[in-house]
């Protein structure tokens, strides 16, 4: 029994049996190891274990789902992050964000990237319906899909509208004055939404605060349910639908 | 059966590299199914590599964008003054652009929610499962009535003055009746030709889209005039 | 097989059996009490005190107000204004969308910054997208003989306030 103590410190690490008891896959390069990496592994398994080649090229989507689940990523990363520094309350929430920009260690780098990662991803929500669209994947099986994704949309909005008060600075308080002006007009029930989403008549520290509640707690997980049955019925209903068929040229390989 | 090869099975990772003859089907002994070859592989590593890297560029362009373009941030909020314009984010600027022609009823409440509705209804609607390229069948009672449509949409935006729509509008429907003489014609045509209703339909709907939100990006200034796009005030 | 089975009464095709009576009682009081959370829910989020500033402030004597004074209030968004019959109020929030209009006094007219609506003297819209005009608000003298405007009161157009 020599050779045990010749091999490498990670190599024995590895064939312990308390790496084993905590990664279930071998190690081998085989079939049956990729297909555990993904089946065995919760964060991994919304995915099948194998996919049509088809699919990974960059033509079939652009990728711009991906793009857009990153951004998401990015924006809750960021996120955390700068709810560590931030109080929503009223005049402090400005005072921090000047606190972010100069005086935080690279608060403003953080702020920045959370801003820009907000504008990509609603633009790449954008085109990923409009790609959707053109190559009619919203037909049967994934009708409800579709639906599925406008909601998605419309959440991305709703949390950009709603993080973009949190600055409390002169854009952020007028820009979501004008659009909740707007809302009061809907009939019926534009002054009772309107009254409800401020906290009062006009926008003050109350409707910051239910902008922050919104924006940080009950949209992002309004957008992970439904991300999570948007990418769960694209699994079922057949695997990511690029160009279809008569879209493209025809591939030759018929097998009789 | 003496014929047949030997049987030899062989371990590979690779399902598809080394194929290997293990029956063989006579084809006339069997109906004949028309089948797209499809090539399978694995997640890991083929999918997930792609997904890491595009996260990598994702964060890496992001990251250069952070670095180099500062977010604003302007004055603390002052609720009895009013900034000049005041515009909402970028996205909404398209319908506050609409808000100059319309009621805010009608821009603010009645065409968002249009437009959501018609979203959601496009794969329950037929016209969108089964459309073919737009000229193929019924070229004359189709003219007529995209003529008409067209006619009525003008009229009804112009009555507004709402010229951002009708400019566009009349672009699409030109090249919607540039596409019949689709097959004599250069490769655009041709290409246009293909195209289906509902793909015009939305086409028009993102080209105005686009038009209303970069004029209301660049060319809206004070008072919501309209400016050039150097006194445009484009972070409102 | 005994007789006595055939005594119990058989349901007719409409008639609810007990299981189904029952599953439907209790599915009735679930969605009652998913109803009833929703509903006191959303008068949980219903603020019921508010820390706005108070909407009545005085505006000074009556005779300050001359035939074509205006004077703005910034804090309260108000204008008021002295007419030849007497004084009265106008609301300086814009009818379009919220945002605070000015004075301009040489051309006699009020205007708003976000779309270019512009009113006269007297609240009508005389130019661009704004759909009403403008409130005209609540003035009334109290005991001391100064003016007191309340912006959360509207009264009727033309209704001038005689001091």
């Amino acid at each position: 029994m020599s050779d045990i103590s010749m091999k490498p410190l990670l190599l024995r690490l590895r064939d312990s049996a308390v790496y084993r008891s905590i990664v279930r896959h071998g190690v081998t390069d085989t079939n049956l190891n990729r297909s555990l990496i993904i089946f065995e592994n919760v964060f991994l398994h919304v995915h099948p274990v194998k996919v049509r080649e088809r699919t990974l090229r960059f033509t079939h989507t652009y990728w711009l789902g991906g793009i857009t689940t990153a951004c998401a990523l990015v924006l809750t990363m960021t996120g955390v992050l700068l709810m560590f520094y931030y109080h929503p309350s009223v005049p402090q929430a400005y005072k921090d964000m000047k606190e972010l920009n100069f005086v935080v260690e690279d608060g403003a780098f953080l702020r920045n990237l959370h801003r820009w990662a907000a504008q990509l991803m609603v633009f790449s929500a954008f085109l990923h319906m409009l790609r959707v669209f053109y190559h009619r994947a919203f037909r049967p099986p994934r009708q409800f899909n579709w639906v599925v994704g406008i909601v998605l949309l419309l959440v991305t909005l709703l949390l950009s509208y709603t993080g973009y008060l949190l600055p409390w600075d002169q854009l952020a308080f007028w820009g979501v004055s004008v659009g909740t002006n707007m809302a009061k007009e809907a009939p019926l029930v534009g002054e009772q939404v309107r009254f409800l989403l401020l906290g009062g008549h006009v926008v003050s520290e109350n409707a910051l605060l239910r902008f922050y509640v919104l924006h940080c707690v009950l949209l992002p997980v309004a957008l992970l349910i439904f991300l999570s049955v948007h990418i769960w019925r694209v699994r079922k209903d057949g695997g990511v639908q690029g160009p279809s068929e008569e879209l493209e040229s025809p591939e030759s390989g018929e097998v009789l | 059966m003496s014929t047949q090869p030997p049987i030899v099975l062989s371990e590979s990772s690779d399902p598809l590299a080394l194929p290997r003859r293990v029956a063989l089907v006579r084809p006339d002994l069997r109906p004949a199914v028309r089948q797209l070859e499809e090539r399978w592989l694995m997640t890991f590593p083929h999918l997930i590599v792609r997904e890491v890297i595009l996260f990598q560029i994702v964060l890496i362009a992001l990251g250069l964008a952070a670095i180099f373009f500062d977010a604003p941030l302007q004055g603390i909020a002052n609720p009895l003054e009013t900034p000049n314009p005041a515009k909402a984010p970028w996205y909404f600027l398209g319908l506050q652009e609409l808000l100059h022609y319309f009621p805010p009823v009608v821009a603010g409440v009645l065409m968002p929610a249009l437009v959501v509705i018609a979203l959601v209804v496009i794969p329950y609607a037929r016209v969108n499962l089964t459309a073919g390229p737009l000229w193929a069948s019924h070229p004359r009672r189709k003219a007529i009535g995209i003529g008409v449509v067209t006619v009525l949409l003008v009229a009804l935006f112009s009555a507004f003055a709402c010229w951002p729509i009708v400019v566009p509008t009349l672009f699409v429907a030109a090249a919607i009746f540039a596409a019949r003489k689709g097959a004599a014609g250069g490769r655009l045509r041709r290409r246009l030709a293909r195209v289906t209703l509902p793909e015009w339909i939305m086409t028009w709907f993102v080209v105005i889209a686009t038009i209303l939100t970069i004029i209301g990006t660049f060319f809206r200034g004070p008072g919501w005039s309209l400016v050039w796009p150097a006194d445009a005030a484009v972070f409102g | 097989m005994p007789d006595d089975r055939e005594e119990t009464l058989r349901l007719t095709d409409d008639e609810p059996s007990r299981r189904d009576f029952f599953s439907r009682v209790g599915l009735a009081a679930c969605a009652a009490a998913v109803a009833g959370s929703g509903v006191v829910t959303l008068d949980y989020l219903k603020p019921k005190v508010l820390f706005e500033p108070p909407t009545r402030f005085r505006a000074g004597s009556p005779l300050d107000y001359t035939e074509g004074i205006v004077r703005f209030n910034r804090q309260q968004k108000a204008y008021v204004v002295g007419a030849a019959s007497g004084v009265y109020a106008l609301s300086a929030v814009c009818t379009h969308l919220g945002c605070i209009t000015r004075f301009l006094s040489d051309e006699r007219c009020i205007a708003c910054p976000c779309h270019g609506s512009r009113f006269d003297l007297e609240g009508n819209v005389i130019h661009g997208p704004a759909p009403r005009a403008l409130p005209w608000l609540e003035v009334q003298v109290d005991a001391a003989g100064s003016l007191v405007v309340d912006t959360s009161v509207v009264v009727p157009h033309g209704k001038v306030f005689k001091a």
